[in-house]
């Protein structure tokens, strides 16, 4: 569900987007990479823009570090108006896509460049270096120069760079997509760690599901150069208000139904086996009793029943992944549904091709969507 | 029994060894023939003539050009040091050569210098044009390479003579009332080489800066650094590689430059080129031409060494 509590003009965020715009390109040849997008982010929070390539994540992430100035709207970071600075005026800091580390520096003055920059002190610099390159873990590597680091390792010391003049806010460019899914998962944990530690304000910006669900304090998911809805994970995951969300993150069941009451944030909505049921609404959707909406239901909120079942399907294949077995059934000739079966270790969940099976949809396991 | 059996074949296995070994020795007796075509080159055309003119060079001088066979240092002598004419025994330093010595050094180097200077940022321009642009950019500075080098130095003369474009212009303007002297000055001299060397710096330099990784540039911006800190910190250390490279292809070509010190830079100001032809040809001083020869060779040399010790070393240094 979209949160309206964060919407700008809240006291306690730390960078407020409002109605911002980019173009690139003129007349026909015009591309417009975010559309009249506003969004607050919060102080100290772990913050993740999610979506496909090209839907104009890293130009929103782009606009707040400075590296492009927008067409329209306004970038407010910590309550200052930031239009016109360039990067090197904005207490924010970017962790590159390939990391971006200067070849011709050690890892030590690759860590120490920001507070150079910044005119600190000799023996400051050297102090907080020693400080990053701890937290890091990386200080047997000081004098040694990227290129004869691992992909890992380099990761690590753009982090390090990047946190050393102590930004108000670490901007984070799908710096996890070149590592290896092992690498990966450990970065996952350390920068959970290193947001905790360090308490600054994370935007991270990513294509994928997992990790924007496993680390995030809140997503906001966007296409087309807008944000489609943004809230916590499991709002996100569990109460999807579109199709591109729901379909973009987890699998999904999208169901055609017909709309038999509403009441308030809730409706009743008949489902295939003729009886109705409880859906979660959209937040400001209220659909006229009688129209046909579209639901989603999560293939794990569905569950196989003998009895009370809410509509019957056909079994056309099980698929077994390991921790759980997915049935996929078909409800009529046009519509299909899956479900998935967790492995308790008593058999392998599967049901015989060809059998009728029951199913049952969990409590606030159906949300109607928006379109 | 197995023991000595492993023993067998192991000997076996060493004798085959040996063969093969032995067998590709003989072979390379007759292999290095095929790198003829590679030494003949490298000697009648490269060591072979330097040895000759390192002989001519301390020979005595025929009447008339040419060498009689007898040694004689007189030609290094004469290189560095003269004789009074009256009074054989004072000598004093040769200033006449010398001083051309040093022009050709100094203006060579001012040449790297003004190519340094104006081709960073043409290459700058180049490199930052869209793809599709960019190689007609490299076209229209690599086309002046394929125009007569003797044309283009007239060209350069039509424009600063003293009734060519540039004084006609200010003097119509009404600037100035009479001409600027330009030409035979070793400003004339400056402006033909950095003209025609140019493209030897911006080409090198494009390439290292082709290279350059433009997010670099923005993890500078991002780490509070200014334009200029960016270029100073981090555009300039990892360009350096294109800047030896450049200067070394501009430094070599400018301090033996014969053309333009002759077209523009008149009689006078004669470079170390000019000089030696004067040796071979007026002068009648093969061994003088010769020697003369040798040091512009020795001058190279020691250009070559100090850069890159110098700016080479410092490379070495940051990555060290």
């Amino acid at each position: 569900m979209a949160d309206r509590r964060d919407g700008p003009g809240s006291g306690d965020n730390e960078i407020e987007i409002k109605r911002l715009s980019k173009v690139f390109g003129q007349g026909d040849a015009a591309f417009r990479a975010l559309d009249d997008v506003s969004l607050g982010i919060r102080r100290g929070e772990f913050f993740t823009l999610l979506g496909p390539s090209g839907c104009g994540k890293t130009t929103l992430l782009r606009l707040i570090a400075g590296f492009e100035q927008p067409s329209a709207g306004e970038v407010i970071i910590n309550g200052r108006q930031v239009a016109g600075l360039g990067p090197n005026a904005r207490p924010v800091n970017t962790v590159f896509q390939n990391y971006a580390l200067f070849p011709h520096m050690t890892v030590a003055d690759n860590i120490g460049f920001g507070l150079r920059m910044l005119g600190k002190p000799a023996a400051e610099i050297r102090e907080t270096t020693e400080r990053m390159l701890a937290l890091v873990r990386m200080e047997a590597m000081a004098a040694r120069k990227p290129s004869e680091i691992s992909g890992g390792q380099q990761q690590r010391v753009a982090l390090a760079r990047a946190l050393a003049p102590q930004p108000r806010v670490l901007l984070l460019d799908e710096p996890l997509s070149a590592l290896d899914l092992k690498l990966r998962k450990e970065m996952q944990s350390e920068l959970k760690r290193l947001q905790n530690e360090t308490g600054i304000t994370f935007v991270f910006v990513t294509h994928d599901q997992h990790e924007a669900l496993t680390m995030s304090d809140r997503i906001a998911v966007m296409s087309g150069g807008r944000i489609l809805q943004s809230g916590r994970p499991t709002e996100i995951y569990n109460h999807p208000a579109e199709r591109f969300v729901a379909d973009f993150i987890g699998d999904t069941n999208f169901l055609d139904v017909e709309l038999v009451a509403v009441n308030g944030a809730t409706a009743e909505v008949r489902l295939p086996g003729g009886g109705t049921r409880r859906a979660t609404l959209p937040e400001g959707l209220a659909p006229d009793p009688g129209s046909h909406v579209t639901i989603v239901i999560r293939p794990e909120h569905a569950s196989v029943t003998e009895e009370a079942a809410d509509f019957e399907g056909t079994v056309e294949d099980a698929v077994f992944f390991g921790t759980d077995t997915h049935l996929n059934l078909r409800l009529s000739d046009a519509a299909r549904f899956t479900l998935r079966r967790q492995n308790t270790g008593a058999g392998d969940g599967a049901m015989p091709e060809g059998s009728r099976v029951g199913v049952r949809v969990a409590d606030g396991g159906i949300q109607v969507l928006r379109n | 029994m197995a023991v000595t059996q492993h023993i067998d074949t192991t000997g076996a296995q060493a004798g085959a060894d040996m063969a093969a070994l032995t067998a590709e020795r003989e072979s390379h007796g007759w292999k290095w023939l095929l790198s003829l075509p590679a030494l003949t080159i490298l000697v009648f055309a490269a060591s072979g003539p330097l040895l000759i003119v390192l002989i001519y060079s301390v020979l005595t001088p025929a009447e008339y050009g040419g060498v009689v066979w007898e040694l004689s240092g007189r030609a290094w002598f004469q290189v560095f040091f003269r004789r009074d004419i009256f009074d054989p025994d004072e000598v004093t330093l040769n200033w006449s050569h010398l001083s051309v010595l040093w022009r050709s050094v100094s203006l060579a180097f001012q040449t790297t210098v003004i190519c340094a200077i104006l081709g960073f940022p043409t290459a700058w321009f180049i490199s930052t044009r869209p793809p599709g642009q960019r190689e007609i950019w490299l076209l229209l500075i690599t086309i002046p390479f394929w125009t007569n080098l003797v044309i283009r130095t007239f060209a350069i003369q039509e424009v600063i003579r003293n009734q060519g474009v540039i004084n006609s212009l200010l003097m119509n303007l009404n600037i100035i009332h009479s001409p600027i002297q330009m030409m035979y000055t070793d400003f004339a001299i400056l402006v033909g080489m950095a003209y025609v060397f140019l493209p030897l710096m911006v080409l090198p330099v494009f390439a290292a800066m082709d290279k350059l990784d433009t997010r670099l540039l923005e993890a500078g911006y991002d780490l509070y650094a200014s334009r200029w800190e960016v270029l100073r910190r981090i555009v300039f250390p990892l360009v350096r590689p294109g800047f030896i490279a450049g200067s070394i292809l501009v430094f070599i070509p400018s301090i033996g430059s014969y053309v333009t010190p002759r077209l523009l830079g008149g009689g006078r100001n004669m470079m170390l080129s000019n000089l030696i032809e004067l040796q071979f040809g007026q002068g009648r001083n093969w061994p003088l031409g010769a020697a003369l020869a040798l040091t512009l060779l020795v001058i190279v040399l020691v250009a070559l060494v100090f850069y890159l010790r110098t700016i080479g070393g410092d490379e070495d240094k940051q990555h060290g």
